[in-house]
């Protein structure tokens, strides 16, 4: 277990201007993936091990200090897409860090353990009988340890959640706040962004950082082409590093691993698998797509002088999440003038000024729910598809959700309620509530969905005629080759799925170490 | 609210000007967030672009330009406030620049096809004209009907290209002081970056 001084700041990675090299052949024990939450901790507990590391991220290296805390910035320096990655309907956008550290640099912080009641689903329904509470909590606390996870104070919560926790006092409704992974945040309500001063405990700061002062590589702008198999077992990966600034190709990499780990998210991991025709005797690579749509329900509150800083998910209400008691979570977010362009409607020209100028006075209240896992990731054509609408079975959930976070937004003072539609839709008065929401129909084009969680595209499961991986995280057709990112969740867990991630990627790493050892 | 911060309490607004472009790709359709790099810089004079389209418009022809620039108007009227004009902060380069400008080819064309479909969209209804060539009341009125269209497509353009003008115009910091908001903050309350996490025990 050799280990090199940890650095203060900042982390080694190799980018593509520091290759000059047309082609870059190496061996490595196992090759990482993706930087993301999966990526990370796979690529530290195993370097840690004594193996040797190569983490290969498609995204480039963005050092904290270049974060502009401004999200509309952020968007084309850390998402996938510049964030402009959506469904194939185009209505709902599908938000994904695409950097080292992955989504966990611009997500903001909420962090849940993986609910019994999906454990106990998933054993039952998919045969992951290794995973349940009792199995995984070891791995939940070294997880909340090591990113410094706890629940926020009510000092830090921002101006707009505070309003929310009276609103849900007053309507009866049970709140918490929100546990972070944060050190001393500094409450700059920034995090979508990226966090400049490293207090987000993202990969970025932590597990990255960690893996290479145990001997792990970092490669920056490194697309990964295709994983090849020889004899049932994983053997090459094959990528491509691009120049940043023109996306043109600069080096052809060949790695050769007994061990891959794609950590890659649930769009890119399986569509490395369709590009490489491996791993598939299922079918299932690509599908049972899930995302947690989301909607913001926005109230205009007179009085309100908001700051837009603090914990951006300060609180939330997980008081009907499980699926039999409603599908749904609300959380608080700090709406910045920025993103307040986007949520509602309230009319062109005028009205949409006056609305603007009353950003200060507006708060929202994000629904988010438990979806089926319905949807599709293909390749098709050399273009990635993702192929999932709003399900006419899960549409009423939403409903129910936004119906709730009207009853608190109207029970915190709101003298208006904004509908996130594409047309004008207002509610002035409680009484009307029903009737209005009632009304609504699943259409396309309609409602200004976005989701922050895409899932279940390589799902375990023990059957490997219904699952890509089994309950360790090793593909069911190819030894070696692992999965441990939210690719693998067998179900929608209606909860943000960080510390799902970052716990099955422990507990995969762990088991690979074990085995190993064995 | 006394807050958890570093260092020093709230400080005033203050415009916040930087220099900064960055490259970008986005759906001009998605539904919710666009990217929007931002074009900062100095302030656009009002005889250079009275004289006609800025050379800095590259992406666009001067018809979807026409027809952008119009929707721009009629949505973001400044009457009454002290908001700065669109013209003012150069909020059509950014749109064209910023948004446009590296969106993938094959995007580019769908926008382009979606912006002409948008402009002879009130032939039906307004006795032949076209968007541009309505009155800003008119204008207005159109929008707001087709935000409510039957028609999926006539939803998806008429809010994608709103929200291409709003993000143009509102990611601006120079339009932040009216709506109370400040922007980034560490730098300006010098609040120190912790590093790396050390490693655990």
């Amino acid at each position: 277990m050799k280990r090199t001084a940890l650095s203060q700041k900042g982390l080694p990675v190799i980018q593509a201007e520091d290759i000059h090299d047309k082609s870059i052949k190496l061996t490595a024990d196992v090759v990482v993936v993706g930087s993301g939450a999966g990526g990370a901790v796979s690529a530290y507990e195993l370097a840690k091990a004594g193996k040797k590391v190569v983490v290969l991220e498609a995204g480039p290296y963005i050092p904290s200090e270049q974060f502009s805390e401004m999200l509309a910035v952020g968007m084309g320096q850390l998402y996938q897409d510049s964030g402009g990655q959506s469904n194939l309907s185009k209505d709902m956008t599908i938000l994904q860090g695409a950097c080292v550290g992955g989504s966990t640099v611009v997500n903001a912080t909420v962090c849940f353990r993986t609910p019994d009641y999906y454990l106990k689903l998933w054993a039952k329904e998919y045969g992951t009988t290794n995973l349940s509470t009792e199995s995984l909590t070891p791995y939940f606390e070294k997880v909340e340890k090591n990113l410094s996870i706890r629940r926020a104070v009510r000092e830090e919560m921002s101006d707009d959640a505070n309003l929310l926790v009276d609103g849900c006092e007053k309507a009866g409704i049970p709140w918490k706040a929100s546990r972070r992974n944060v050190r001393f945040c500094a409450l700059t309500g920034a995090c979508l962004s990226g966090c400049v001063t490293d207090r987000k405990q993202s990969m970025l700061v932590t597990y990255l950082p960690w893996a290479t002062a145990y001997g792990a590589t970092i490669y920056s702008d490194t697309y990964v082409t295709q994983i090849k198999e020889q004899n049932g077992k994983v053997s090459v990966v094959k990528a491509e590093i691009k120049d940043r600034k023109t996306g043109q190709k600069k080096a052809d990499m060949e790695i050769k691993a007994p061990m891959v780990i794609l950590a890659a998210g649930a769009i890119q991991t399986p569509l490395i698998l369709l590009r490489s025709k491996i791993a598939n005797s299922s079918g299932q690579v690509g599908k049972n797509y899930a995302c947690h749509p989301s909607l913001s329900v926005t109230g205009y509150i007179p009085n309100l002088n908001q700051d837009f800083y603090g914990a951006w998910h300060s609180m939330y209400v997980d008081e009907y999440t499980l699926p039999d008691k409603g599908g749904y979570i609300l959380l608080s977010g700090i709406q910045d003038p920025v993103e307040a362009t986007l949520n509602s409607e309230p009319g062109t020209g005028k009205p949409f000024m006056q609305h603007m100028l009353e950003s200060k006075n507006l708060v929202r209240f994000i629904t988010l729910i438990h979806d089926r896992n319905h949807g599709e990731v293909l390749w098709e054509d050399g273009v990635k598809k993702i192929n999932y609408d709003m399900h006419d079975d899960d549409f009423p959930y939403m409903i129910a959700a936004m119906k709730k976070s009207i009853d608190v937004l109207f029970a915190a003072g709101a003298t208006k309620i904004y509908l996130p539609t594409f047309n004008k839709m207002e509610i002035q008065n409680p009484s009307e509530v029903e009737q209005i929401m009632d009304s609504l129909k699943n259409e396309p084009a309609r409602y200004r969905y976005v989701s922050y969680h895409p899932q279940g595209t390589c799902r375990m499961g023990s059957d490997p005629t219904k699952s890509v991986v089994n309950p360790y995280g090793e593909t069911h057709d190819v030894k070696g080759l692992y999965v441990a990112d939210a690719s693998l969740l067998p179900t929608s867990i209606g909860y943000n799925p960080q510390q799902t991630v970052y716990t099955l990627a422990s507990y995969i790493a762990d088991h690979i170490v074990k085995n190993i050892n064995n | 609210m006394e807050k958890y911060l570093q260092n020093g309490s709230k400080t005033g607004s203050r415009a916040f000007t930087r220099r900064h472009f960055l490259k970008f790709s986005s759906l001009a359709f998605t539904s919710a967030t666009v990217p929007v790099p931002l074009l900062f810089g100095g302030l656009a004079s009002s005889s250079a672009i009275a004289k006609g389209i800025s050379p800095q418009i590259k992406n666009i022809n001067t018809y979807e330009y026409q027809v952008l620039n119009y929707l721009m108007e009629i949505a973001l009227p400044i009457t009454g406030t002290s908001l700065p004009t669109p013209e003012k902060i150069s909020a059509m380069i950014t749109l064209d620049q910023a948004l446009l400008g590296t969106m993938e080819k094959h995007l580019l064309a769908e926008l382009k096809l979606g912006i002409k479909f948008f402009n002879e969209g009130p032939k039906a209804s307004y006795h032949g004209k076209l968007f541009t060539q309505l009155s800003p009341g008119q204008a207005v009125k159109f929008c707001d009907n087709w935000a409510d269209s039957k028609s999926p497509q006539e939803r998806g353009i008429v809010m994608g290209l709103k929200k291409l003008v709003a993000l143009a115009y509102w990611s601006n910091p120079t339009t932040w002081p009216l709506l109370n908001y400040i922007g980034p903050i560490s730098k300006r309350k010098n609040i120190p970056s912790l590093g790396n996490a050390p490693l655990p025990i």
